[in-house]
């Protein structure tokens, strides 16, 4: 049968140059915040014009397909003690904090669903979705620290004025407090949330941990028993993440605009992650080819990513056009106001509308031709354009709930994103830096050297 | 060069050559058929007649000899409809997306399930043709004809007419994906009757193949075709029971309108279609005595496919009834109440039964690999599945807004017995097939017999 | 000597055996008029010097034909041919086209493809193949060499470069 081929052993050495840049990055980034910042607290206030005629028309619409469902009113209008600026400053943090831990969980999926599917092509890149989601602890103090700093501008359901008999008093919204709140009372402290959001962030944690463990393991004393190991807590692993990637995206971004519901959010915020993650290990791995690493992946394996990129870029947007052409055909205002708001608002809607063109159109036709996926140069080119996309996707799903027509892109939510970027970075590529590049005793590695499409 | 992992499991086992699996897999066309099979026949015969009778009396008096009324206005029908769909989804899906996943295990078993996806989706377009009453008048209705009175046309933006577009090329692109997967082997059939002598049964099979040589320049169009194919298919299997879905999701009724109906639909059809496969296969390998094509390991591989539809269906439903309760909505709200706990209640629990708690039982290893277990489980899963389909289209419509016309759905025997008529077709479009067509895919067999048989598996681990 | 009238033909067992076996072939500088499988040997069409196939093109164009011919269609009859509200949409309004215009994309591509590949490889149910080994079907790989376009190279050396390359018979095919 096949000849022995043998694989040199590599380290990813993350180089003073390559820190020195994140470093600048960093900066960067910290520089177009504070001047973003400077800028919006400088015209907070003002600029009230161009959005409000657009929030009006919306409400029109609303008003007009059933009067009874314009109940978003008092959002705008019932707690303004906080300015524009760090509302806005919450926004890009909460949002950016939520699509950089899909980054993470998507890393820990990837690996599992490559276990789980037993899949041989991928032994040579595995090391780089496991740096990434070194990411998740991180990910989740944050999503805790942040919760409790930005609340009650982002979740609009932790004002307890809703479900206290008043003004205030919302019935909808009360009607879904033991999601949040239970087994407390509604607008007491929501424990079965904050209890949600540890308990996904742990146990998702607990399997990395063991996940790396086996592997690393399995790089010293060989034998199939680590694979089989890995294989088993795989499968486990992803009963719960099909449960918990659901239920989070419920949690961190749906319960935002708190009124609307869609079946299919779930999948949808899944579905942005998924694509987002393959597009960043592709990246990861396509960047440390060009530097000279990874040499036992080669076209094929490219190949193999650009196909999940490509096919699941057209999942993104099957998932997308159902969910909405769901809703704007059966035209329910309950459910429609998510959509106008998007549409007839700046800068959401031209958001909207460069989403589809980020993150259908443009990889489907780039990554359409076969010489196109086995290619660093396209690949290279397509992706960024897709993670780029798809963090337009999560502005557009979280900062019109927060927001309304007071929303910006600007300097400030470059920077955020940048800051976010340049740690997730230093973050990934330590990580990277730590462990073989490549699982030596993998034992699909034999079949992913012979791999050839 | 392939290579395997020492980790993988055979697929074929018996120690089978190039040579064999020709002789294995022809001879079922080539000699006579058991008596099995003309009892197998005869029962499907009479049940298609009898079917073929129900029919006609529902063309000759009109829909009205249903069970149908002012307010469930789809039963039986549209639940068989969307039944059998869903059952065609698995031959695209194992031709197709495992193509693309590069699952070889799907070489066993792709040409029956294929030939089970085209019969599967006849049976279902006879539904909604029956039920437009006047059948010879279809065409006019649903293709974009303009009408007696000026050019009226048809209304593009109906979920229905998206069907007549979805199923049909539905039905045409597998019909050609199958058939170009046929032609080598016609050409092998073909090949040894000239070797035997039988001239007849080498003309009609070298037709069949479209005169197949094999050359190489021809192998390597052939298999551009097929990938190629497989990348239309793979979406093509989704917008199929993404637009059925959407019969239901574009409307606004309570339990019919919620966004996660398409990918919900498509994972419960690729999960009643491996059902039907294994049910089908498991008598298939039996009968024709393909043990070491179609292996218990196979068998694993599609309970395997099964837990995880099945479990995707079981957060759809988790979720829908989550957000009937979240989203405040009364009417969405009651509609979950009463599928629940409402008169259907029964139908509710039955199909939660099937789907959802069954397939679990998969996961013990025992179980998944148990002939008898998988084969009645499979069973199981499709009862599960039609009775999704009634839970969502007659629980969703007999308690309506009007409570004065809230009423129940009794099928007569005209609903039965065009139900029996499916089966009846399905039957004998399959035994049909069984006989005079090579029931596994020899050519793509032949590819991996070195690779991946037990053989040399053996050979490679010492 | 005419051409594609006699043939030496050589019978290779194993794909392994005919892969190397080709690359020795045409190493001699001997031109081989095509290789008879019976099922796809992986890397043949490299081995072979086989350009990629184009039916990707042709399949992409029938595509682009389709959605073309759906989208005019659609919003022709039902945005300006008789143009209906319905569900208080625009006339043409996008999204319900979409489905539609789907379907027959992926029709007239999948078709339109297969129709090109039939012609091309020029496959017609009424047309019996010349065939060099019968078994060329069941479990043999086939190399057919065409006399006339090697006549620099003697038959004999011929059969003795098959029978180096690894083929197990070598064979004379002449066809009338």
């Amino acid at each position: 049968m096949a000849h022995q081929v043998t694989v040199a052993e590599e380290q990813y050495v993350f180089r003073p140059e390559t820190k020195r840049k994140l470093f600048i990055l960093l900066a960067v980034g910290v520089v177009l915040l504070v001047l973003g910042l400077f800028m919006a607290m400088r015209s907070s206030g003002h600029d009230e014009h161009g959005g409000g005629h657009a929030v009006k028309a919306a409400e029109q619409l609303v008003a007009s397909a059933d009067a009874s469902a314009a109940s978003e009113g008092h959002e705008a209008g019932g707690h303004a003690e906080t300015a524009t600026w760090l509302k806005r400053l919450y926004t890009t943090l909460w949002m950016n904090n939520v699509f950089f831990a899909g980054l993470g969980i998507i890393g820990l999926f990837f690996i599992t669903i490559q276990y789980a599917a037993q899949a041989g092509w991928s032994a040579g890149v595995k090391r780089v979705p496991l740096a990434m989601a070194s990411w998740i602890p991180i990910a989740g103090i944050l999503m805790l620290v942040l919760w409790f700093l930005t609340h009650h501008d982002i979740f609009h359901w932790t004002h307890s004025s809703l479900y206290a008999e008043g003004a205030d008093f919302d019935p909808i919204i009360n009607k879904k407090a033991p999601f949040f709140f239970w087994p407390l009372a509604g607008g007491t402290f929501p424990i079965f949330f904050i209890a949600r959001m540890v308990i996904f962030f742990g146990v998702w944690y607990w399997f990395l941990l063991q996940i790396r463990k086996n592997m690393l393991a399995e790089d010293i004393h060989a034998g199939t028993s680590y694979w089989h190991k890995n294989q088993v807590l795989s499968t486990v692993f992803l009963i719960f993440f099909g449960v918990s990637s659901s239920v989070a995206a419920w949690d961190w971004v749906m319960s935002i605009d708190t009124h609307w519901f869609s079946t299919m959010f779930g999948w949808y915020v899944f579905a942005s992650w998924w694509v987002t993650g393959l597009a960043t290990i592709t990246l990861i791995v396509a960047s440390l080819k060009s530097a000279g690493y990874l040499k036992i992946v080669n076209s094929n394996h490219l190949h193999d990513l650009g196909k999940f990129i490509f096919a699941f870029s057209i999942f993104w947007t099957y998932i997308w056009f159902s969910q909405f052409m769901l809703i704007y055909y059966a035209n329910i205002p309950e459910e429609t106001v998510y959509f106008i708001e998007r549409i007839k608002n700046s800068p959401y809607s031209w958001i909207f509308y460069t989403n589809l063109i980020l993150n259908f159109v443009l990889p489907f036709l780039l990554l359409m031709t076969r010489d196109a996926k086995r290619q660093l140069s396209t690949l290279k080119l397509v992706t960024p354009i897709i993670i780029v996309g798809h963090w337009f996707d999560f502005y557009n799903m979280v900062t019109p709930g927060v927001m309304q027509h007071e929303g910006g892109l600007g300097f400030m939510e470059i920077g955020v994103a940048l800051i976010f970027m340049a740690v997730f970075l230093l973050v990934v590529l330590t990580s990277l830096s730590k462990v073989p590049l490549i699982g030596k005793n993998h034992p699909m590695l034999e079949e992913s050297l012979h791999h050839h499409i | 060069m392939q290579v395997s992992s020492s980790i993988r499991d055979p697929l074929i086992t018996g120690g089978k050559t190039v040579k064999d699996v020709s002789h294995d897999i022809s001879r079922h066309v080539e000699n006579k058929p058991a008596n099995l099979w003309y009892l197998a026949m005869a029962i499907s015969v009479s049940l298609l007649a009898y079917g073929l009778y129900c029919v006609w009396m529902v063309l000759w008096n009109g829909i009205g000899m249903w069970g149908l009324n002012k307010t469930v206005g789809w039963a039986w029908d549209i639940t068989n409809f969307v039944w059998w769909v869903g059952i065609g989804h698995a031959g695209t899906l194992i031709s197709a997306i495992l193509l693309l996943f590069r699952q070889k295990w799907r070489m066993s078993i792709n040409r029956a399930a294929e030939a089970m996806t085209i019969f599967a989706v006849i049976c279902a377009a006879s539904f909604p043709l029956i039920h437009m009453g006047r059948l010879w008048l279809g065409f006019y209705w649903a293709l974009p004809l303009p009408n007696a009175f000026g050019s009226l046309w048809v209304n593009f933006n109906s979920p229905l007419l998206w069907d007549v577009f979805a199923i049909s090329t539905y039905f045409t692109v597998s019909l050609v994906f199958w058939y170009i997967g046929l032609i080598p082997d016609f050409a092998v059939i073909r090949d040894r009757a000239v070797v035997q002598g039988n001239n007849l049964r080498a003309a009609i099979y070298n037709a069949l193949s479209f005169g197949w040589q094999g050359g190489a320049k021809t192998w390597m169009r052939y298999e551009s075709v097929a990938l190629i194919l497989a990348g239309l298919s793979t979406p093509l299997v989704l917008s199929v029971h993404t637009i059925v879905s959407m019969d239901f999701a574009t409307s606004v009724i309570p339990g019919w309108h919620t966004t996660i109906f398409p990918p919900y639909f498509v994972a419960g059809a690729i999960f009643s279609g491996f059902a039907m496969v294994l049910t089908l296969l498991i008598v298939t390998r039996r009968v024709f005595k393909l043990e070491d094509y179609i292996t218990i390991y196979h068998i694993e591989l599609m309970n395997i496919i099964i837990i995880v539809t099945g479990s995707i269906v079981g957060i759809a439903y988790i979720t829908e009834l989550f957000i009937a309760w979240y989203s405040g909505v009364e009417y969405e709200g009651y509609a979950f109440y009463n599928r629940v706990s409402g008169p259907y209640a029964w139908a509710y629990w039955s199909m939660m039964t099937c789907n959802v708690i069954s397939p679990q039982l998969f996961w013990v290893k025992k179980i998944r690999t148990s002939i008898v277990a998988t084969f009645v489980l499979s069973i199981v899963v499709n009862i599960g599945m039609w009775f999704e389909r009634f839970v969502i289209i007659v629980t969703s419509l007999h308690r309506d807004y009007v409570p004065s016309s809230w009423t129940m759905f009794h099928p007569t025997m005209y609903d039965i017995g065009e139900y029996l008529f499916t089966f009846g077709l399905f039957f004998t479009a399959f035994f049909l097939f069984a006989k005079f067509f090579p029931v596994i895919n020899m050519a793509e067999v032949k590819s991996i017999v070195k690779s991946s048989s037990e053989k040399t598996n053996q050979d490679a681990s010492h | 000597m005419d051409a594609d009238k006699n043939f030496i033909v050589g019978v290779f067992d194993d794909e392994e055996v005919l892969l190397t076996g080709i690359e020795k072939v045409r190493g001699n500088g001997v031109k081989i008029h095509e290789v008879y499988s019976p099922f796809p040997v992986h890397g043949i069409d490299d081995a072979l010097g086989y350009k990629r196939s184009r039916l990707p093109i042709a399949a992409f164009l029938f595509g682009m034909t389709g959605t073309s011919i759906a989208l005019t269609m659609q919003i022709w009859m039902l945005g300006y041919d008789w143009p209906m509200i319905i569900g208080g949409k625009n006339f043409a309004s996008l999204p319900p086209f979409i489905p539609v215009t789907f379907e027959l994309t992926v029709l007239l591509s999948a078709l339109g493809m297969v129709g090109t590949f039939f012609i091309v490889s020029d496959m017609k149910p009424y047309k019996w193949p010349r065939q060099f080994d019968i078994r060329s079907t069941d479990d043999k790989h086939i190399m057919a060499i065409d006399l006339a376009k090697n006549q620099s190279i003697d038959k004999t050396v011929l059969g003795k470069i098959l029978k180096d390359a690894g083929a197990s018979e070598v064979n004379e095919k002449n066809f009338e």
